[in-house]
Parts: structure tokens; sequence; C-alpha cells
């Protein structure tokens, strides 16, 4: 009895001191998500982002290591949108963490409240690595990733109650940014309105729609196959008839193949990036968008 | 239209009834006054018209504000139409420059506080054609998809992988030749392994996993084994995880991994005959424990009954009631000890963000058929290494190197009333190790190399016990995650021991594979 009192009271203690003193564990499955989680967070959490910046994130790889991370964590975010879908569930069987379970208060799913684009009628995989629930690449949109940010900051508060408050005013000061930066971005990317660029793969429809350009021109034939000679050909020739002066190539896809089709048609490579530090200087997410639309910008303006 | 109507009528009344009035007078004075009257109808009449004009043009501008209601509605479901200044500097709606909200992705967002400084909103901050109130949970609304099967909106998801071999090799047994139960089993056409997957949460505490896999045997009848059904726990606390059903144990690498996954069209030679041509698997219970230690490491337990041809040197009947030339004794649990215990400690590093090992130790523990006290042990150690690079395209490029090294130690009994002239302790091992580098985007070209020794034992003749070893090399080109086509050489030597001449057998195998519907994701 005394023994069991005794463990009671160190395990008391334990979770007490954790919970007053550690900072929140938090893992985001993307760097994107990963960037944003730490602005909100500020110094009262610790990021483990699991994808690198550079990463392709359809395929990245299920690496023990991320096991432990999971194990660990206070707070989970994820996308919800089943960009994770091939390495994501076999990590959370491992990690067999309640604390981020399914609906728990720990798990973000940041994809929450927003009206996802692409979302198929018919999901058939002969029209390649459709999702099911719509577009994933989401976070290039800058009113989007306030929406995250809100998810996210809740999802804080919610674990973390005590600074509840720090993680609304951090939400306050990224949304008061975005507001700001969105009249910067807004300008630069005016002139370009209804121009159509190139994309190597189909994860800028939310960037389109944003900045009311007309990227619906892909060097891949269907999301996830790679290109082939003849749909090359085919964008080639579409690119010269619609006088497409940009395309845009992320960092894990084949520049090659993209330097073949700019060669041909006399555009230029947007060397962007989705994620947070895949570019230099590219360590925040307004950094990021910051030297993406400049990029963009540079390619579309040259004549 | 009613209003007019009822203005004409009166109108008309009064005319005729002054008209009339008009005769009872004199006539000259009547023809002024009906002149008159005709202008004073003219007048009406035309303002009739007029009227007319005005409700017309009244209706005009209705039909015209409904339909920019109308047009403003679809604005807001459609995303791509939100209205965005032609030219910098340009006002649009509202005097903002560039929306800064966009209700097609985003609705509610909550104000700034006083202390955020008001926006001159020029360029939009929302958006509700993206986003709605946030934490709405994901709409689904009446045009998203009803997805049969995956998609997160099922309890299930669903798959079934179907896996084909054309085999040619200068042996005409083939069935003798490959060790592995999934692998080429004669010359032309193999369909080895047809799997239906089925996995999903059963509730708040468990998942469950089942694969059924049909194959035709060598008649071409259709074959079906339970080769997994299990659940398992989802949120035990200090990272601890049960399992109970049917499953492979946890011994190695290969062993849990389904054959749709492997790397080369067959099993190596000591997976299949030490752990057997199934693998080891079986009825049981496993616990798993994430240990507290800052790198990835877990220890397993599965305890299982080990028995029959998937319990391969435990109790095991054999072929027509013989194993290793004994007469199998059927050994019933008695005891604890009479169970198979596989215990496994495994291990995991980055060794940069690009690298990562995965060291393994197993063991397998239980009874076997062959005599009444015979009992097998079986040891082994793994490793696994991956390099891929930080900007691999679609999972390319990549190189793994996959090695695994087994012993057994197998008391050979006397069988059924000792019939067999001797008891005899096999101390078996072999190993294999292979390297798969993932060269070009969806391609990739694989070396193996296997060795298997077998103790020599004077009393028996079974082919199974021969010693053997055999290079491979493959290529295989994954079209898409789901379907891939694999040509794959091998060169056997097998050794000579008291029954059997030494040989040399080459085999080509062409192996198709497709995959349908929701498979769940696969372990590192």
């Amino acid at each position: 009895m005394k023994m069991k009192r005794h463990l009671t009271l160190i395990v008391a203690t334990l979770c007490g001191a954790s919970t007053l003193h550690a900072k929140l564990n938090v893992v985001a499955t993307l760097p994107d998500y990963g960037a944003v989680a730490a602005e909100i967070g500020g110094d009262k959490v610790e990021v483990t982002v699991m994808a690198k910046p550079t990463e392709d994130p359809h395929f990245v790889d299920a690496r023990p290591s991320f096991v432990v991370k999971l194990k660990n964590a206070d707070v989970l975010i994820e996308g919800g949108a089943e960009l994770e879908i091939g390495w994501l569930p076999p990590l959370l069987q491992g990690a067999r963490n309640a604390k981020i379970g399914t609906g728990a208060p720990g798990r973000v799913v940041v994809s929450a409240g927003l009206h996802l684009m692409n979302v198929p009628a018919n999901v058939t995989r002969a029209a390649g690595d459709v999702h099911a629930l719509g577009n994933p690449h989401f976070m290039i949109d800058p009113i989007i990733a306030k929406v995250v940010a809100q998810n996210i900051a809740n999802a804080y508060a919610r674990v973390d109650a005590a600074n509840a408050e720090t993680y609304q005013a951090n939400y306050k000061k990224f949304e008061t940014t975005i507001n700001a930066k969105l009249q910067e971005w807004g300008k630069v990317m005016l002139p370009f309105k209804g121009q159509s660029v190139v994309a190597y793969h189909d994860s800028w429809v939310y960037f389109a729609h944003r900045f009311g350009l007309n990227i619906e021109i892909f060097l891949e034939p269907k999301p996830g196959i790679p290109p082939s000679p003849s749909h090359l050909a085919e964008v080639i020739g579409k690119m010269k008839s619609e006088k497409v002066k940009a395309i845009i190539v992320e960092p894990h896809h084949n520049r090659k193949i993209a330097e073949k089709v700019a060669t041909s048609t006399g555009a230029k490579i947007v060397d962007a990036a989705q994620f947070p530090g895949a570019l230099p200087n590219t360590e925040t997410y307004v950094a990021l968008m910051d030297v993406v639309v400049s990029r963009m910008a540079a390619a579309l303006g040259g004549s | 239209m009613f209003k007019q109507t009822r203005l004409i009528m009166p109108m008309l009344s009064v005319g005729l009834f002054c008209a009339g009035a008009a005769r009872a007078e004199d006539q000259g004075g009547a023809l002024d006054a009906l002149k008159k009257q005709m202008t004073e109808m003219q007048a009406s009449i035309a303002h009739m018209q007029e009227l007319h004009q005005h409700e017309l043009a009244a209706l005009k501008t209705q039909v015209e504000t409904q339909q920019k209601v109308i047009d403003n509605l679809q604005k807001k479901t459609t995303p791509g139409v939100l209205p965005l200044p032609d030219k910098p500097g340009t006002s649009i709606a509202g005097g903002a420059l560039f929306p800064t909200d966009d209700p097609s992705v985003a609705a509610t967002l909550p104000t700034p506080v006083g202390g955020a400084a008001p926006m001159p909103t020029e360029f939009p901050t929302t958006d509700s054609a993206v986003t709605t109130t946030p934490n709405a949970a994901p709409s689904s609304g009446l045009n998203a998809p009803i997805t049969l099967a995956g998609g997160g909106k099922t309890f299930l998801n669903i798959s079934f992988d179907a896996m084909f071999a054309g085999a040619a090799s200068s042996s005409g047994s083939l069935d003798r030749l490959e060790v592995g139960d999934h692998d080429p089993q004669q010359r032309g056409f193999n369909a080895r392994n047809l799997e239906i997957a089925l996995d999903g949460a059963v509730d708040p505490y468990f998942e469950g996993f089942a694969n059924i896999v049909y194959k035709l045997d060598n008649n071409n009848e259709t074959r079906v084994e339970v080769e997994e059904a299990f659940m398992q726990t989802t949120s035990l606390p200090w990272g601890l995880q049960l399992k109970g059903g049917q499953f492979f144990v946890p011994f190695g690498r290969i062993n849990p991994m389904h054959p749709h996954t492997w790397d080369f069209a067959d099993a190596s030679l000591v997976h299949g005959r030490l752990l057997g041509p199934d693998g080891l698997r079986g009825v049981g219970v496993q616990v798993a424990w994430v240990t507290p230690l800052s790198w990835y490491s877990q220890l397993f337990l599965a305890v299982q009954n080990g028995e029959g041809g998937t319990g391969y040197s435990f109790r095991n009947p054999g072929d027509s009631g013989t194993f290793y030339g004994r007469n199998t004794i059927a050994r019933p649990i008695n005891s604890a000890g009479d169970l198979l215990y596989v215990p496994r400690w495994e291990n995991s590093f980055d060794l940069t963000p690009s690298q990562t090992v995965l060291l393994g130790v197993s063991a397998a523990f239980g009874p076997n058929d062959t005599g009444s006290n015979s009992r097998t042990q079986i040891y082994g150690a793994d490793l696994f290494y991956k390099w891929k690079p930080a900007n691999a395209a679609g999972g390319w490029p990549f190189v793994k190197w996959q090695s695994e090294v087994m012993m057994r130690r197998f008391d050979a009994g006397r069988g059924l009333d000792n019939s067999f002239p001797v008891a005899e302790t096999f101390n078996d091992w072999g190993a294999y190790s292979q390297v798969v580098w993932g060269f070009k985007e969806r391609w990739t070209a694989g070396i193996r190399g296997d060795y298997l020794h077998m103790d020599d034992s004077v009393f028996t003749n079974d082919p199974d016990r021969q010693s053997r070893e055999r290079l491979s090399a493959d290529v295989t080109w994954y079209l898409s995650e789901f379907s891939k086509l694999r040509l794959q050489y091998n060169h056997d030597i097998l050794k000579a021991n008291h029954f059997l001449d030494s040989r040399n057998e080459d085999s080509v195998f062409l192996q198709f594979e497709f995959a349908l519907g929701a498979h769940g994701a696969h372990k590192y």
C-alpha cells in the first residue's frame, strides 16, 4: 500500500512537472505546417517536422525514428487530405500514442474548414494519383495558411490551456502579417492576371486561384505519372500557342525534363517550392511566399 | 398586367359615357367635344404605354438584380472567379483593391483584435471559396464523391493484389527448386498470390487486418489460405501494443512482409528452408513495446501454436506424415512449453537525414514433431540500410541493402514409435544479402546472393536438406505504385550429399502484378 502511494505520488509529480514546465512536443508531417506551427507556438513548443523541405511529400519514408517522435508527441499536425497516406498510417500504428489518436485533442487536421479544390467526382486510378478528398497542396494559398494557423492555435489552446492567450496572440500576429503581405504579393502578381503558367505537377491550383493565374497545363500527363515524350510534345504545342512564359518546377521534380521543354518553347523555369526551407532564405512561411511570388513575377515579367 | 386592365376599363367607360352625353347636345359642340375626347383618349393611351414601359423596365432591372445575386452566389461557390482587380490600383467591389478574404475558401475568420492594425484591404485576405468556418469538419456536401473504399470515408480499406509469373527454367521441377510457396512453381505461368487485404479501425481500441490469399496450384485448382487475420490495440500506454489472431511472427525482415512487397520474385533460400515455404505464422498473441530509449528500439514477443506447414520447423506433420525422413508424431499442447515463442529486438538509427539503418535480432523456440521431446531453436540477425536523397522524385533514386542470417538447431528425433534408426541434431544455417538500386524513376535493379548450409544426414535423402547457393539479378519497372513488371534471373547451385548429385540450374521469371483499391501503407 505504502509503496503504491509513493508510486502514485512520483507519477503525479512527474506528470505535473511535465505539464507545468515542458514545452509542447509538436510533430508536423510537412514543413509548411511545421513552419506555421513554430510561429504560432513560439517558445512554448518544440516542433519536429517529418518530411524534408525538398522531399516529395507523397513519398516520404516511414523511418522508424519517426515512431519515437510520434510516441512522445503532444500534438500531431497533419494535412488531412491524404497527402501523407502512404507513410503516416504505419507510423501511427507504431507510435500507439492516444494523445494524437484520431479525434484526440492533440490531433490537428489542418484542412478542417477548407473547401479543397479538384475534388474528383469519380475516383479512378486511371486518372493517375488522384486524391479522393481534393487537391492537398493547399498551403501555398496565404488565405488558407491563415485557417491552418488558426486550426493549429486552437489545438495548442486545447492541449495547453495555460498558454492559450499566447497562441491566440501569435495567431493574430500571423494573420496581420499575412493580410499585409497579401497586399504586397497581390500588387506584384496583378499585372499577370489571367496569364497561363505551366507546372510540373498539379500542386499550384490554390496559388493560381489566389493570384488569378491560369495553371492548367502540367508536364505530368496525369498526377504522379512521369512525363512521357508524347505528352511533352503536346504540352510544347499548347505552350507555344498560348505563349506560356513560365514552367514551375519544385526541388523534387526532374528539372532536366522541364529544361528541355523550356528550351523548345522559350519559357523560363521558375524554381519554386511549397515548403519553407526548400529554397535559400525561406525558413518561414512568409519568406517562402516572398521568394515564390518574386520568382514567379520575374519569370512572367520578362518579355 | 392586371393593373393595366383595371386602368383601361374605367377610362373606356368614361369615354363612352361622355360620347353618349354629347349626342344629346348640339352636333357642332358634339364634334368639338368628340375631338377633345379623342385627344384625351390618345393621351391616356400614351400614358398607358408609358406605364407599360416603366413596368417592363422595372422587371428588367429586377431580372438583372437577380442575375447579379446568382452570379455572386456562383462566385462564392466556384473557386477561381474571385473578383480580382484588373490592374494594380484599380478598385474592385466594395472599394477594396485586392481581396484579403475569400469566402469561397474560408468563411468566418476571426477579425483582428484591437491591437492588430486595421488593414487597407486591397488584396483579399479571406476567401470562402476555399475555407469555411474554422474547425468545421471537412465538408462533404452533395458534390463530394461517394467512395466505396478508402478515401477516408469508409470503415474499411479493401484491396486486391494479384501477382503472376511466367517461368522458364532448366529444371523440370520448379516446385522443388523454388523454396517459397508463393514462388513460381512450374514452367509456364503461375498465379501464386492473389490476395484480398482488408483493414480498418475496429473501434477506438483496436484495428483489424485480414489477408486472404488465393493461389492456383499446378493443376490450376484454387487454394485458399487465411494468411493473416488479427486485431491489435491502438492506444495502450507506455508504447505497448497487443496483437491477437493469425499473423506472421516478427522474425527477421522478409518473414512479416507480404510477397508483393518483396524485391525479388521468390523467397530467399534460408527463409524458405528454415522458417518455411509459407513463412512462419500461426494463431497466437503478441506483445510489442517501443522502449523509452532516445532512438527507435522495439521489443516483441509472439506466442503461437507453431503447428502445421506454417509452423514448418516446429509441430509440423510434414508432407504425408514425414518430415526429414521421420514419421512425425502428432504432439498436442500439454503445457506452455509446447507453444512457439518468438522474441525480437529491433533498433533503428538515422545515420544522416538521407540514410537509415534498421538492425534486428530474432529467435524462435518450440517443439517439433520428429520426436516426443524434440525441440527447435532458430536464431536470426538482420540488417536493412536505405539511402534516399532529400530531393528524391517520387521516391527515386535510392539504394537499399538488406541482409539476413539465420541459424537453426533442429533436434530430429526417431519419429513415431522410434521407427527412424537414429536421433540427430542438425545445425543448419544460411544467409542472403541483396542490394536494390532505384536507378531511375520507377525502375530498380537488384542483385542477391543466397547461401544455405544443411547438415548432412546419412539416413535421409530429403532434397529439402540439400545445401545450396543461388545468385539472382532482377530489373523491376513500377509503372505506378499499383502495377509492376519484373524480370528475374536465378542461377542455382545445388550441392552433392549422400543421395543427391550436384547440379546447376538456371531460371528466368517474368513477374507481373496489379493492385486495386485502398491498400494499407507498408512498414519501413
